[in-house]
C-alpha cells in the first residue's frame, strides 16, 4: 500500500460527513456549559441541522467516490448508502427526542453530542476499508452509544442496560480484535482487498484452519453488535433498559453499520472461504429468527417485544448473507433501509404513549388507542404490517429479496423455515393490533396527550418512508443493486 | 382506462377518500361508500357486455412494469374463469355495505372503508395475471378481513381474527416460497409467460420440483376453501363475523382457493395435479359428507351455514379435479352459485339477528306468522342451497357430480349422499326457525321485511331463479377457458409427467381409476374434447388487438 | 303447439295468488286458480284433439338449459301417447279437485296460499309428464316432491305436520339420489338424457350397464311411489289437507314413479333382473300396505296404506311386462281413490275434523251423497265388475298369472284384503249407529259435484277408457288369451273381502275384537305398522344424528382438529416460556452464553477449515 502524508482535497470532501458529526458534537458539548436553560430546544435543532448537512455531504462525496486517506476509506455507494441510512436514523432519533427530554426532564447537549458521535462512528465503519479502521469506528460508535444506553442516570433499568452493554459489549469487541490480529498476522495486511488476494492465492494461502479461526472471532465481535444468536443474549435487556428513543436508535443505527461491516468483510476479505462460514451463517440465522421470534411471542412489555423482534431481523439479515451473493447483499441493504424505518416508527409511538417515567410499557397499554388517536393507530398499524411482512409494505418487500436471494443460491430449506418464522411472528404483531383496536381504552391512552410536531414528523415520515418502499421499491433497490458489488 | 382498471381504482378510491370524510358524518359516509360499490358494480357490468365469448384468452387486460428487476408486473387481465368471479365481489359489495346500513354503528368510517378495501383485494385477486402480483392482493385481502372480524364481530371475535389470520397466513407464505421458486426458474411473474415456457418445456420441473410446488400452493388454497382438515378456522370466523364479513368471507373469499386451484395448480402442475387427485378428491368427499352431518347438528344458525359452506365447496374442488370439461364448468359455476345462494343465506340470518339479537336456533320458532315474506325468500334461499332444480345450485352441482361421473362413478356415488344430508340439515333448520307456534319473544321483536332489506333480497331471488333456469347466458364462457385449462393440464403433461411422476406402476394412482391414472392415458383426451394444443399460445397473441379493439 | 302453456298457466295462477293473494277476496283467488286449471285442461284437449292419431311423439325445444362441452340438455317437451293419458289424468282430476277443495278449505287459514302452492303442483306435475329428457323430467318430480312439502306442512304450526313433511321430502330425496345416480350413468354410456336419442341407443348397450340405470330408476321410483322400503313417508302425508292427499298422494304425484317405469320401459325391458325386482318389490309392496291398511283406525290412514299397496299393483303390472295394464290401473286407481280421498273429506267434514272410524258410524242417512259415492269408490276398488277397478286389476292379475303363479296368487288374496279394509271403513262409518257427538251434516254441492262425477267415471271409467288398447302402440298387448278362470278368483276373493267386513262390522261386530284377543301378538305387530318407523328411528335416524354432533362435530372437529391447532400454539408459546427463561439478568451467565458460543463457532470453524 504505498504511503502518502498529504491528503487531497477530495479526500477531506469524502471524510467530510464525519468531520461535520464530530465537530457538532463538540461544539454541543461546549454550549452545554454556557447555554441557558430556555435555550434547550437549541440542543435539538443544532444537532438537526448537523445531520442534515452531514446527509447533504455524504450524498456530495458520492459526487467523486474513491478512496480516502491511503485507502483506509473507501467512499462507494455501498459507504453512501449506509452514510445517508445511519444519518436518517440518527435524525428520526433526535426528531421524538425534543418531547422525551423534557418529559424526563433531561434536556443536555451531551445526549445529542454522544448521538452524533455513535453516528459518527458508524460513518466510519461503513466506509472504512481496512479492519483497524473498522475497529476504531466500531468503538467509537460503541462507547457513545453504551453511555446513551444509561443515559438517564437516575433511572436504574437503564444504568443495569449501561453496564450489561458496556461489559459484554467491550467482551466481544475484544474477539474482534483477536481476529483482526490473527488475519495480519496470516495475511500481513488488514486492508480488505489485499486478504482477500491472499486467501484466494492458491499455495501461499495461508493454513484454513487458522484463518478459520480468526473468521470465527470476527464472526462473533459483528454477531454481538448485530444481536444474532448465539450472542443475541444482552439484546432484549438492553433495548427494554435504555431510554425509548435510544432503543430505537440502538436496534436501528448500529444494527445497520455492523451489518455493513459484516458484508464487506466476509463478502470481500472472507469471500474466498466462503464455504466454511456459510454454515455458520445458516445455522446463525435460523436460531435468531427462532428464538427471536418464539420468545417474543410471550412478552407483554412492549420494548422487549421489539427487542425481540429485532432479533428475529437479525435473523432473517443473516439469511441474505448467507446467499452470499450480490442479491443478498442488495437485499440485505434494502433490508437494513425498511427495517431502520418501521422499527423508528414503532418505538416512536411507544415513547409517546409510555409517559413520564416510562410507566406505560405493557402491550396492555395500547388499548383502546385506535378510538382515542385513530391517526397515531393507523401510523402504528402500518408499521406493524411492514414488521410482520404484508404486502405494500416495505417491510414485506425486504423479506421477499431477502427469501428470492436464499432461493437463488438454493438455501430452499431456511427459505421455508425463514417463512415460518415470519408465520410465527405475526402472531405477536397481530396481538398488538388486537389490543390497539379491539380493547376497550386503557389508563395509558385515556389520558393521552396530542402527538408533538416532531413526534408527528418522527412517525409520519417513516410511515410514508415504509409505503414508499412497498409501492415503489425500485429506486432504493436498484441503488442497493448497483451498489452492492463490493468485490472490486 | 379499461373498465377493468376501474373496477380496481373505483374501490380504493373509495377506500382513500373515506378517510378524509369527518368521521362524524357517518350518514355521508354510508352514502359515499355505496355509490363507490355501485360505480364499480356498474363499470364491472361493462367487463360482461364488452367481453368477446369467442376465445378463452386473457382480456380486458393492463400490463405495466410496476418494478423492473425483479420483473413484476401490474398485469390484470380476465378469462371466463376470472370474469364472473371478478362481478361477483362488486355485485355483492354494494349488497354488504346495504345491510350494514343501520346494524354497523361503531367505528363507521373504519367500517365502509374497510368494505372497500376488501373489494380492491378481492377483485385484484381474481384479476391478476401477474403471480407476484396475485400473491401482493391475496394477502391485501387479507388485512381488512381480520379487521371485520376482529373489530365488529361477535363476543370470540379477536379468537376467531386471529386464527382466520394465522391459519391463511401461515399457509400463504408456502406458496409466496414456491411463487419465488417459479420465479427463479422462468425469470417472470407474468402467467402467461409462465405456462408458455412449460409449454414449450424452455421451464420445466423435475417429479419431486413439481410436486413439492403442487403443493405448497395447493396448502394454501386448500385452507382459503376451506379444504377438510383444515377448514376449522371457517365456523369460528363465520359465526364472530358481522353479517357483512361473513357474506363476503363465504362468497367470495372462499372462492380464491378453488380460484386459485384451477387457475394455478392445475395448468403449472398438471402431472402433480394428477398424480395428487385422487387423494384430494377423497378430501373433498370426506368435506362434503362430513360438513353436512356436521352442520345438521349445530344449535348456531351461522355455524350451520358455514359447515354447509365446507360440503358445498367440497363439490367444487371434486369438480375440478374430475380433470372433465363438465366437472370443472359444473365447479366454477358452483362458485358463483355457492356465492349467490349461501350469501344469501348470511345475509337472511343477519336479518334474523337484527331483530331477535340471537344466533341461536333455539331463541326462534314460527317466524313464518309475523314474517311471512321473511320466510319465503328464506325458504327460495333454502331451497336453491339443496339444489331444487330450476334454481342455481342445480346445475352447478348436477354438472360437477356429472363431470365426476365421468372420471370415476364411485366418486359420484358418496358425494351425491351430500345432496340428500344438505336437504337434511336445511329442512330442519327450517323447521325449527320458522314453523311452529310463535313464542313471545319472537313476536315482538320479529318483524316482516323492510324497503332497504327487500333491495336487498329481490337481486338476489332474482339471480338465484336466473342462473338456474337460463345457465346459457354464464356458462359459455367459463366453458371456452375451463376447455383451455385442460388443454393445457394435457400439452404438459405430454412434456414431461409421463417421464417422471406417472410411472404406470404407482398403485395409488392405478386403482384410483379415473382422472388420477389416466394422466397418462391418451384415451383421456377424447374423453377431455381436447382441442390443438398450441391454443394457449395463440390466445396471448390474439388478446391484445381484442384489448385494443375497444 | 305450445305445450309450454299446459304447464304455464298454472304457473301463472301460483305467482298471482302467491304474490297478491292476501290483498285478493276468495272470489279473485278462486277464480285465479280453478280458472288456470281449467285452463290448462281445455289446453291439453285442444292440443291433443290438434295432434290427431299421435302415433309419433310431438316433441317442442324450447331452450337450451344446461350446455358444457359437447354434452348438452335442452328444455324440451313432447308427447306422445303415454304423456297424453297422464296429461288427461293430472289435469281433468285436478280441476276437479280444485273446484272440490274450494268448499273444504272454505274456512281455512292461509286459503291463498293452499291454491298458489296447488297450483304449483300443477305446474311441476306437468312439466314431470311433458318432459322430453330425464332431467327436466327431473325437475317436475323435484318439483312436486317441493310441493307435496309443502301442502303436507300446510299447516306449519303444527309439529307433526312440518315433520312430516320434512319425513317426506328426505326420503323422496333418498329417492332422487338413486335417480339422479342414474342419470349420470345415462350420460356416462349414452352421451344424452333426451328419451329419444336414448332409447334408440339401448340395444347396443352392455346389460350390466342397463341393469345398474334400471335398479337406480326404481330407487328413484320407490321413493316417489312410496314401495317398499320407502313407502314410510305417504302415510305420515295425510297431515295435509284431504283435498292434498286426493291430489297428491292418491292421483298423481305418487304414480309419477309408475310414469317413469313406463316412460323407461326400453331399458327395462333389456335389464330382466331389474323387471323382476320391480314385480317383486311391487307385490311385496301391495301385500304387506295391505295387512297394515287391514287394523288402521284413521280414515284417512286406510285410504293412504291402500294406495301404498295399490300402487305395488301398479308396480307389479309393470314389472311383469304389462306396462300398459299399470297405467291402466294407474288411471282407474286414479279416479276411484280420488274419490275415496274426496269422500273421506266430506266425512270429516261432515263431523267437524274426526277421522277416527271408531267414533263414526250410522252416517248413510245424514250425508246420503256420500255414502253413496264412497260405495261407488269401493266396488271399485274391490275390482267388482264392471266397475272401473276390475279391468285394471284383473288385466295386472292376468300378466302377473302369465308370469309367475305365485304373483298372481298373492295379488289374489291382497285384492280380497282390499276389498276387505275398505268396506271396513265403510261398514263402520255409515252403517251400525252412530258414535261420535258431532252434528253430521251433508257438504256444500261444490264438493259434492266432483264426488258425483268421480263416482260416475269409477263406475264406469274401466270400460269407458280402455287404456291398454290406447297405449298399444307404446306397449304392445299380450296376445288375447283371455281364460276367465283367473279372472273369477280374483273376482271372488273381492267379494269375499266385502262379504267378510259386512259380517264382522255389520252382522257381528264384537266378533273383531274376539280375534284380535286370540292373535294379541300379531295384532300388536300389525296394527303398530311392524314398527318400521320406530325401526328406522333407532337404526338410521339417530346413529347418524348423535353421530354426528357427538363424534364428528364434538370429537373430530373440536377435540381432534382444533387441539391439534391450538396445541401448536400453545406449544410455541411454552417454547417461548422457556427461551425466556435463559434470560436470568445476571451478567456472569450471560458472559458464560456469549464465551460457549464463540467457542462453538471456533471450534465448527476450525473443523470446516481442517476437513478442507
Amino acid at each position: 500500500m504505498p504511503v502518502n502524508f498529504a491528503p487531497a482535497g477530495v479526500e477531506y470532501l469524502r471524510f467530510l460527513p464525519e468531520i461535520i458529526l464530530i465537530a457538532a458534537g463538540t461544539l454541543l458539548m461546549v454550549l452545554d456549559v454556557i447555554l441557558r436553560e430556555r435555550f434547550r430546544n437549541a440542543y435539538g435543532h443544532i444537532s438537526i441541522a448537523a445531520l442534515l448537512a452531514a446527509m447533504a455531504a455524504s450524498v456530495m462525496a458520492y459526487s467523486s467516490p474513491g478512496p480516502a486517506f491511503s485507502d483506509m476509506l473507501l467512499v462507494d455507494g455501498f459507504a453512501t448508502f449506509f452514510r445517508v441510512l445511519v444519518i436518517g436514523v440518527g435524525i428520526l432519533t433526535v426528531l421524538p427526542s425534543y418531547r422525551f427530554l423534557r418529559r424526563e426532564g433531561a434536556e443536555t447537549g451531551e445526549y445529542h453530542a454522544l448521538l452524533l458521535f455513535s453516528i459518527a462512528g458508524q460513518c466510519v465503519m461503513v466506509s472504512a476499508n481496512e479492519l483497524i479502521m473498522i475497529f476504531i469506528g466500531l468503538e467509537i460508535s460503541s462507547i457513545s452509544s453504551y453511555v446513551l444506553a444509561g443515559y438517564l442516570r437516575d433511572d436504574k433499568r437503564a444504568n443495569e442496560a449501561a453496564l450489561k452493554y458496556f461489559l459484554l459489549g467491550s467482551f466481544a469487541t475484544a474477539f474482534f480484535l483477536y481476529g483482526v490480529a490473527i488475519v495480519y498476522g496470516l495475511t500481513g495486511s488488514t486492508y480488505l482487498n489485499a486478504i482477500r488476494t491472499v486467501l484466494s492465492g492458491g499455495p501461499t494461502a495461508p493454513g484454513p484452519v487458522f484463518i478459520g479461526v480468526a473468521a470465527a472471532l470476527m464472526f462473533v465481535g459483528l454477531g454481538f453488535k448485530v444481536s444474532a444468536a448465539p450472542f443475541q443474549i444482552w439484546a432484549p435487556d438492553v433495548y427494554q433498559g435504555a431510554p425509548t428513543p435510544v432503543s430505537a436508535f440502538l436496534t436501528t443505527g448500529p444494527k445497520a453499520a455492523a451489518f455493513a461491516v459484516f458484508l464487506r468483510i466476509f463478502m470481500t476479505a472472507f469471500q474466498p472461504i466462503g464455504g466454511d462460514w456459510a454454515p455458520l451463517v445458516w445455522g446463525s440465522a435460523l436460531l435468531s429468527m427462532t428464538i427471536g421470534n418464539f420468545a417474543a411471542l410471550t412478552q407483554s412489555n412492549i420494548k422487549r417485544l421489539l427487542g425481540y423482534s429485532s432479533i428475529a431481523h437479525a435473523g432473517y439479515l443473516l439469511v441474505a448473507l448467507a446467499a452470499r451473493s450480490q442479491v443478498g447483499a442488495a437485499a440485505a441493504m434494502f433490508y437494513l433501509a425498511a427495517y431502520a424505518l418501521m422499527n423508528i416508527g414503532a418505538f416512536a409511538v411507544v415513547s409517546h404513549l409510555s409517559g413520564k417515567g416510562e410507566r406505560f410499557l405493557s402491550v396492555d397499554d395500547f388499548a383502546g388507542l385506535g378510538v382515542k388517536q385513530p391517526g397515531t393507530a393507523a401510523l402504528l398499524t402500518i408499521f406493524l404490517l411492514s414488521l410482520i411482512g404484508v404486502p405494500l409494505t416495505g417491510g414485506f418487500f425486504g423479506k421477499f429479496y431477502i427469501f428470492k436471494a436464499a432461493l437463488d443460491s438454493h438455501l430452499v430449506w431456511l427459505t421455508v423455515l425463514g417463512l415460518l418464522n415470519s408465520a410465527v411472528a405475526a402472531y405477536y404483531y397481530l396481538r398488538i393490533l388486537v389490543v390497539m383496536y379491539m380493547h376497550e381504552p386503557s389508563e395509558a391512552t385515556a389520558e393521552l396527550e396530542p402527538l408533538s410536531a416532531g413526534l408527528r414528523a418522527a412517525l409520519v415520515i417513516p410511515a410514508l418512508g415504509t409505503l414508499f418502499l412497498g409501492i415503489f421499491p425500485a429506486w432504493v433497490l436498484d441503488f442497493a443493486g448497483k451498489s452492492s458489488a463490493l468485490v472490486k | 382506462m379499461n373498465p377493468l382498471d376501474l373496477v380496481l381504482a373505483v374501490p380504493l378510491v373509495g377506500f382513500l377518500g373515506l378517510l378524509f370524510v369527518p368521521r362524524a358524518a357517518e350518514g355521508a359516509i354510508r352514502t359515499v361508500a355505496l355509490i363507490f360499490s355501485l360505480v364499480a358494480f356498474l363499470a364491472s357490468l361493462g367487463l360482461a357486455l364488452g367481453y368477446h365469448t369467442d376465445f378463452a384468452g386473457e382480456q380486458w387486460f393492463t400490463d405495466v412494469t410496476w418494478i423492473a428487476s425483479p420483473n413484476i408486473h401490474y398485469h390484470v387481465g380476465l378469462d371466463g374463469l376470472s370474469l364472473w368471479l371478478v362481478i361477483l365481489t362488486t355485485f355483492l359489495t354494494p349488497v354488504c355495505i346495504l345491510i350494514s346500513w343501520n346494524s354497523i354503528q361503531s367505528r363507521v368510517k373504519e367500517f365502509f372503508a374497510l368494505m372497500l378495501l376488501l373489494e380492491f383485494g378481492l377483485a385484484g385477486v381474481f384479476a391478476a395475471q401477474d403471480l407476484f402480483l396475485f400473491y401482493v392482493f391475496w394477502e391485501v385481502s387479507l388485512v381488512p378481513m381480520y379487521f371485520l372480524i376482529g373489530i365488529w364481530g361477535h363476543d370470540r371475535r379477536i379468537y376467531a381474527a386471529l386464527k382466520f389470520f394465522l391459519y391463511t397466513f401461515a399457509a400463504s407464505v408456502l406458496m409466496l416460497t414456491a411463487i419465488i421458486y417459479v420465479y427463479n426458474r422462468a425469470g417472470t411473474f407474468n402467467y402467461s409467460d409462465i405456462l408458455a415456457m412449460l409449454a414449450s418445456g424452455k421451464v420445466s420441473f423435475t417429479g419431486t420440483e413439481q410436486l413439492a410446488l403442487f403443493l405448497a400452493f395447493f396448502v394454501a388454497f386448500a385452507v382459503k376453501v376451506p379444504l377438510f382438515p383444515l377448514h376449522t378456522w371457517l365456523p369460528d370466523a363465520h359465526v364472530e363475523a358481522p353479517t357483512a364479513g361473513s357474506v363476503m368471507l363465504a362468497s367470495v373469499m372462499l372462492k380464491m382457493g378453488t380460484y386459485g386451484l384451477a387457475r394455478f395448480c392445475l395448468p403449472m402442475f398438471p402431472g402433480a395435479a394428477r398424480l395428487c387427485a385422487p387423494w384430494i378428491v377423497v378430501l373433498a368427499i370426506i368435506g362434503i359428507i362430513y360438513g353436512a352431518l356436521v352442520a345438521m347438528v349445530q344449535p348456531n344458525m351461522k355455524k350451520l351455514v358455514a359447515y354447509s359452506s365446507v360440503s358445498h365447496l367440497g363439490f367444487v374442488v371434486l369438480g375440478i379435479f374430475s380433470f372433465t370439461q363438465l366437472g370443472m364448468d359444473g365447479a366454477v359455476y358452483q362458485m358463483l352459485n355457492h356465492g349467490i345462494s349461501t350469501g344469501a343465506l348470511f345475509v337472511l340470518v343477519g336479518f334474523l339477528y337484527d331483530r331477535r339479537h340471537s344466533l341461536a336456533i333455539a331463541d326462534f320458532g314460527g317466524v313464518a306468522t309475523p314474517a311471512p315474506w321473511l320466510s319465503t325468500v328464506f325458504m327460495i334461499t333454502m331451497l336453491a342451497s339443496i339444489g331444487l332444480p330450476t334454481l342455481n345450485n342445480f346445475i352447478g352441482e348436477y354438472l360437477v357430480l356429472q363431470g365426476s361421473a365421468q372420471a370415476n362413478f364411485h366418486w359420484t356415488i358418496f358425494a351425491a349422499i351430500g345432496v340428500i344430508l344438505s336437504a337434511c340439515y336445511m329442512l330442519w333448520l327450517y323447521q325449527r326457525v320458522f314453523f311452529g307456534e310463535t313464542p313471545d319473544e319472537v313476536r315482538d321483536h320479529v318483524f316482516d321485511l323492510k324497503p332497504r332489506e327487500w333491495a336487498v333480497a329481490v337481486p338476489l331471488v332474482a339471480m338465484m331463479v336466473w342462473m338456474g333456469m337460463y345457465s346459457q347466458s354464464f356458462l359459455p364462457v367459463v366453458s371456452k377457458t375451463t376447455a383451455h385449462i385442460l388443454d393445457q393440464t394435457q400439452v404438459n403433461v405430454q412434456f414431461r409427467v409421463r417421464a417422471d411422476i406417472c410411472p404406470t406402476s404407482l398403485p395409488s394412482v392405478q386403482q384410483a381409476g379415473g382422472a388420477g391414472a389416466s394422466a397418462c392415458q391418451p384415451m383421456l383426451s377424447n374423453l377431455l374434447n381436447v382441442q390443438s394444443p398450441n391454443r394457449a399460445a395463440t390466445v396471448r397473441e390474439r388478446s391484445p388487438e381484442v384489448a385494443h379493439a375497444r | 303447439m305450445q305445450l309450454w302453456l299446459i304447464p304455464v298457466f298454472p304457473l301463472a295462477g301460483f305467482l298471482l295468488n302467491g304474490i297478491f293473494g292476501r290483498r285478493f277476496s276468495k272470489a279473485i283467488i278462486n277464480s285465479i286458480a280453478i280458472g288456470s286449471v281449467l285452463l290448462s285442461f281445455a289446453w291439453v284437449l285442444k292440443t291433443l284433439l290438434a295432434l290427431g292419431e299421435l302415433n309419433a311423439p310431438h316433441a317442442e325445444h324450447y331452450f337450451t338449459w344446461i350446455q358444457s362441452g359437447t354434452f348438452s340438455v335442452g328444455f324440451d317437451f313432447a308427447v306422445d301417447r303415454l304423456t297424453a293419458v297422464m296429461l288427461l289424468v293430472v289435469t281433468g282430476i285436478g280441476s276437479l279437485i280444485h273446484i272440490y277443495a274450494i268448499g273444504y278449505m272454505a274456512h281455512e287459514e292461509g286459503y291463498y296460499r293452499f291454491f298458489a302452492y296447488m297450483n304449483l303442483f300443477m305446474f311441476f306435475m306437468l312439466t314431470l309428464v311433458l318432459g322430453a329428457n330425464y332431467l327436466v323430467l327431473f325437475v317436475g318430480w323435484e318439483g312436486v316432491g317441493l310441493c307435496s312439502y309443502l301442502l303436507i306442512g300446510f299447516y306449519f304450526t303444527k309439529k307433526f305436520a312440518t315433520d312430516a313433511g320434512n319425513k317426506a321430502f328426505i326420503v323422496n330425496r333418498i329417492g332422487d339420489f338413486g335417480f339422479s345416480l342414474a342419470m349420470f350413468l345415462i350420460v356416462v354410456n349414452f352421451g344424452s338424457l333426451d328419451f329419444s336419442t336414448v332409447f334408440q341407443a339401448v340395444p347396443g348397450k352392455s346389460e350390466a350397464a342397463l341393469t345398474a340405470i334400471a335398479f337406480l330408476l326404481l330407487l328413484g321410483a320407490c321413493g316417489k311411489s312410496a314401495q317398499l322400503p320407502l313407502y314410510v313417508w305417504l302415510p305420515d302425508a295425510m297431515a295435509g289437507p284431504t283435498p292434498v292427499s286426493a291430489l297428491i298422494h292418491a292421483a298423481t304425484m305418487v304414480t309419477a314413479g309408475v310414469y317413469m317405469v313406463a316412460r323407461s320401459s326400453a331399458i327395462y325391458t333389456h335389464a330382466p333382473a331389474a323387471m323382476e325386482a320391480v314385480a317383486i318389490i311391487g307385490l311385496l309392496t301391495a301385500f304387506f300396505a295391505a295387512t297394515i291398511g287391514v287394523l288402521q283406525n284413521d280414515i284417512k290412514k286406510v285410504f293412504a296404506y291402500s294406495t301404498v299397496s295399490q300402487l305395488g299393483y301398479m308396480f307389479l303390472g309393470a314389472g311383469v311386462g304389462a306396462f300398459s295394464a299399470g297405467i291402466y290401473h294407474l288411471v282407474t286407481h286414479a279416479f276411484f281413490k280420488a274419490l275415496l280421498f274426496l269422500g273421506a273429506g266430506s266425512l270429516i267434514h261432515a263431523l267437524g275434523g274426526e277421522q277416527d272410524v271408531r267414533n263414526m258410524g250410522g252416517l248413510r242417512s245424514k250425508i246420503p251423497w256420500t255414502f253413496a259415492t264412497m260405495v261407488c269408490a269401493g266396488v271399485a276398488i274391490a275390482g267388482v265388475p264392471p266397475f272401473a277397478g276390475f279391468y285394471s286389476k284383473d288385466a295386472i292379475l292376468l300378466a302377473a298369472d302369465r308370469h309367475a303363479p305365485w304373483m298372481y296368487w298373492v295379488g289374489v288374496i291382497t285384492a280380497g284384503m282390499t276389498a276387505f279394509y275398505v268396506f271396513r271403513a265403510i261398514f263402520l262409518a255409515f252403517f251400525g249407529r252412530y258414535r261420535g257427538e258431532a252434528h253430521p251434516h251433508e257438504s256444500p254441492w261444490v264438493m259434492l259435484g266432483p264426488l258425483v262425477v268421480l263416482a260416475a267415471l269409477s263406475l264406469a271409467g274401466g270400460k269407458l277408457f280402455n287404456v291398454p288398447e290406447f297405449l298399444a302402440p307404446l306397449f304392445p298387448l299380450a296376445e288375447e288369451g283371455h281364460d276367465i278362470g283367473p279372472m273369477l278368483v280374483s273376482v271372488a276373493f273381492g267379494l269375499g273381502g266385502i262379504a267378510l267386513a259386512y259380517l264382522f262390522y255389520v252382522a257381528r261386530p264384537g266378533l273383531p275384537d274376539a280375534l284380535a284377543a286370540s292373535f294379541s301378538g300379531l295384532y300388536k305387530l300389525v296394527y303398530n305398522k311392524y314398527f318400521v318407523d320406530e325401526i328406522y328411528a333407532a337404526v338410521v335416524v339417530d346413529p347418524v344424528v348423535s353421530g354426528s354432533r357427538e363424534v364428528l362435530w364434538k370429537g373430530m372437529d373440536v377435540a381432534v382438529i382444533d387441539g391439534a391447532v391450538n396445541g401448536v400454539g400453545n406449544r410455541s408459546q411454552r417454547l417461548g416460556g422457556l427461551l425466556k427463561r435463559l434470560q436470568s439478568g445476571s451478567i456472569r451467565s450471560y458472559a458464560v452464553w456469549v464465551l460457549l458460543g464463540s467457542v462453538l463457532l471456533l471450534l465448527a470453524m476450525g473443523v470446516a477449515g481442517g476437513l478442507r
